[in-house]
């Protein structure tokens, strides 16, 4: 299932949340190999859990947002945000479709004027 | 005998205690307060809020539900509390035009610093929020109402008395001088201890106040969760949500985890103050004040920034002409910031002397929260590349929001690193790095949507000659303001003070000329906006942007173009028309394709 839900695409969208999670865990890392402050088990045992409990929090709640997403993705349609329920909006991928072509079509102009 | 006594007293307090909510479960119909009951967005609500009429005139506003007419009170109540803390900062910035004190006593100027800082983050900042929220969230995402509309109407009307008792110090009543303690409320100077003047009422009346608008945050955020997770329409899923609505979901979790807190805090200081309790007084308690004070206020900020950013994310790709650049990295980095919120609070306590290992890592999550910022910023920038860009006042203003957001997470990042903070920690550098962020992000895209949806929710049109000149105005004002305080703070200008050396002169006396410039350009604001508001060109067209023509027209424009058209065909006044197509939600389900 989860394989499922977590395809190309939506791990793709999750780095963006990797990306401080592995500057979080490089400071994890780098805490632990340069210490100039020595070892005292409060402050040392404090100073991991700042760093730990964010990364643990940002993990799970980038997991269950990206689940929640993903599933609805694929269980409805997806229409633009916000546009749902807008008439004469349709799904997101045919809209996309469609702002290519019209993309496609004013590049084409353009290289018609630079030929002039 | 004693003791039997009491176990009767108890006896019947609970017997009593048992009655009263056998009463209240028979009296009220508990079913109306779970609209959610039925288990969807649609059915159940409809005929319980709207199909009665609305009184008219004064009433109508004192007694509203309605989450359109309660979104108009917060914005009204929000404007006008920036009028206030803009006309204090005015004078503070007077009496700073020259090196001495002049103009106001030194008591007095630190009077309105309190109040000017308390003013906009509570009393404009949130509300402006809310305001933009209530209105819009249920029309975004296709509810019928808020969640709780009566909740809704009990947070709106708690912000009154706040912000009554908050500038209480400053209203003439005997014995009672407004707090100095600044918006952070330092211990032991805000627990009452020392010259004499904290001591004063007018402290105790700032915390009740403030302690209000916290619960009034508090039950707002709670109805805007509810509202966004059970009554969506069911065409809105999760992967249909708009980015406004996200950034207020991922804000109302902040402010439900930050707010009670504050009120906590608030509290026990209350309890010092007047109780004899030792919270702050004790050994380690002025520390402990600034890690409760910032485990809220660090989320405070983030607070208040991320339902703007919610609204740039909308308006900026309308008059761009394409859909947001990187939808999905704008939605997951609001999530990833509204956690890490919680974990950089004590970057602003870097020089209070706590353990050099707890500071290193403070930083390490201050500096991974700049990603997720500096992310959005690339999607907005990317979303105008090559873009079909319209210089409307909206887009104007969320062009300078970018703009200021750049330079206000810029210098954040420099604070946030350890070294840096030491020197200019308490300098006008601080100053220059939030205001840019508050006052140039924040307060630019409040703007942005007050010009996008006027419209709307006045059914006129602005004067856009007007809007640009306050846009322009507003932009150089905020730079040159706020960036001479970024130098002041690099040459060592501490924060906080009404008198300062004469070598600083110029650069005060230029971010003098700064505020004014802002002044002139709220004054502007503020004539065009009453002005076409009464007498403003009527909007006939459901879509005055021209949304349709680029295929971005999103849901609120249509209930509007609907609601234009009822109001037509009717031929009923405005209130019929609202009823009409309030409860016709089903009209857009007809249109599946
Ligand atoms: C890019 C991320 C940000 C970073 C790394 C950052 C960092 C910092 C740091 C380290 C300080 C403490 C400076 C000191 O007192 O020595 C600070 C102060 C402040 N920041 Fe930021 N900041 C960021 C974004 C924001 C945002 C988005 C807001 C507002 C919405 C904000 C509002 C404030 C405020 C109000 C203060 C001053 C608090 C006070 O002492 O009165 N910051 N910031
Ligand atoms: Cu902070």
């Amino acid at each position: 299932m989860a394989t499922k839900t977590f395809d190309k695409d939506t791990i793709l969208d999750l780095t963006v949340n990797m990306v401080p999670l592995a500057i979080i865990l490089f400071f994890v890392v780098a805490f632990a190999v340069v210490n100039p402050f020595g070892f005292e088990s409060l402050a040392s045992g404090l100073q991991y859990t700042l760093l730990i409990a964010p990364f643990v929090l940002l993990a799970v709640l980038t997991y269950l947002s990206g689940k929640a997403i993903a599933g609805s993705e694929k269980s409805g349609t997806v229409y633009p945000p916000g546009q749902a329920t807008v008439p004469g909006v349709g799904p997101l991928h045919e809209e996309e479709e469609k702002a290519e072509a019209a993309l496609e079509e004013s590049a084409d102009a353009d290289a018609e004027e630079t030929a002039e | 005998m004693e003791v039997n006594g009491q176990l009767a007293l108890t006896v019947l307090m609970g017997v009593f205690l048992i009655a009263v909510a056998a009463w209240l479960a028979r009296i009220e119909d508990w079913r109306s307060y779970t609209p959610l009951a039925g288990g969807g967005a649609v059915g159940g609500t409809k005929e319980q809020y709207v199909s009665e009429e609305k009184p008219s005139g004064l009433i109508r506003w004192l007694t509203t539900v309605d989450h359109k007419d309660i979104g108009m009170l917060y914005g009204v109540y929000s404007l006008i509390a920036f009028a206030v803390g803009g006309l204090m900062v005015v004078a503070m910035r007077i009496e700073l035009a020259d090196p001495s004190m002049t103009l106001l006593s030194n008591t007095f100027y630190n009077s309105l610093l309190t109040s000017h800082g308390i003013t906009m983050l509570f009393l404009f900042g949130t509300p402006i929020i809310a305001a933009f929220s209530n209105y819009f969230i249920p029309l975004l995402i296709g509810a019928d109402d808020m969640a709780f509309p009566r909740i809704n109407a009990i947070a709106f009307w708690l912000l009154p008395p706040g912000a009554l008792l908050i500038w209480a110090g400053f209203f003439p009543i005997p014995d009672i001088i407004p707090a100095q303690t600044a918006w952070t409320m330092y211990t032991p100077l805000s627990a009452g201890v020392g010259s004499g003047n904290q001591m004063n009422a007018g402290v105790d009346l700032m915390l009740l106040g403030l302690h209000l608008t916290g619960v009034s945050a508090t039950m707002g955020a709670i109805n805007f969760i509810a509202t966004i997770f059970t009554e969506r329409n069911e065409k809105v899923t999760w992967a249909n949500l708009d980015i406004f609505s996200w950034t207020i979901l991922t804000q109302s979790g902040l402010i439900l985890f930050a707010f009670p807190l504050l009120g906590s805090a608030i509290l026990m200081l209350l309890l010092d103050r007047n109780f004899g309790t030792a919270f702050f007084s004790v050994d380690g308690g002025a520390i402990l004040w600034q890690h409760l004070f910032w485990f809220f206020g660090h989320p405070e900020v983030y607070i208040l920034v991320l339902p703007p950013m919610g609204i740039v994310s909308l308006v900026l790709p309308r008059f761009a002409g394409r859909r947001l650049f990187g939808f999905k990295f704008v939605v997951y980095s609001t999530l990833a910031i509204g956690v890490l919120s919680f974990g950089v609070w004590a970057h602003h306590m870097f020089a209070t002397g706590i353990d050099p290992r707890l500071r290193a890592s403070f930083m390490a999550v201050s500096l991974a929260i700049a990603i997720p910022s500096a992310v959005k910023t690339f999607n907005w920038i990317t979303t105008m590349w090559n873009g079909n860009i319209r210089l409307t006042t909206p887009m104007l203003f969320c062009i300078g929001f970018v703009s200021n957001f750049i330079i206000g997470g810029v210098t954040g990042v420099f604070l946030a690193s350890i070294p840096i903070d030491l020197i200019l920690h308490d300098t006008y550098y601080v100053v220059g790095h939030f205001h840019y962020i508050v006052m140039g992000a924040i307060a630019f895209a409040g703007f942005a949507g007050l010009y996008y949806w006027f419209p709307i929710y006045t059914g006129r049109m602005y004067q856009t000659t007007l809007g640009k000149w306050h846009f322009w105005l507003s932009m150089i004002g905020t730079n040159l303001t706020f960036f001479v305080m970024v130098l002041l703070g690099y040459g060592g200008m501490p924060r906080r003070y009404a008198t300062y050396l004469p070598q600083f002169a110029t650069m005060h006396q230029l971010a003098t000329v700064g505020a004014l410039i802002l002044l002139v350009g709220q004054m502007i604001f503020v004539w065009n906006f009453v002005q076409s508001w009464l007498e403003g060109p009527k909007v006939e067209d459901g879509d005055p942007w021209d949304l349709g023509e680029d295929n971005l027209t999103t849901a609120e424009w249509t209930w509007f173009e609907r609601k234009l058209q009822t109001a037509v065909t009717d031929g009923g006044e405005e209130e019929d028309a609202e009823l009409a197509t309030d409860g016709g939600e089903t009209v857009t389900d007809a249109d599946d394709e």
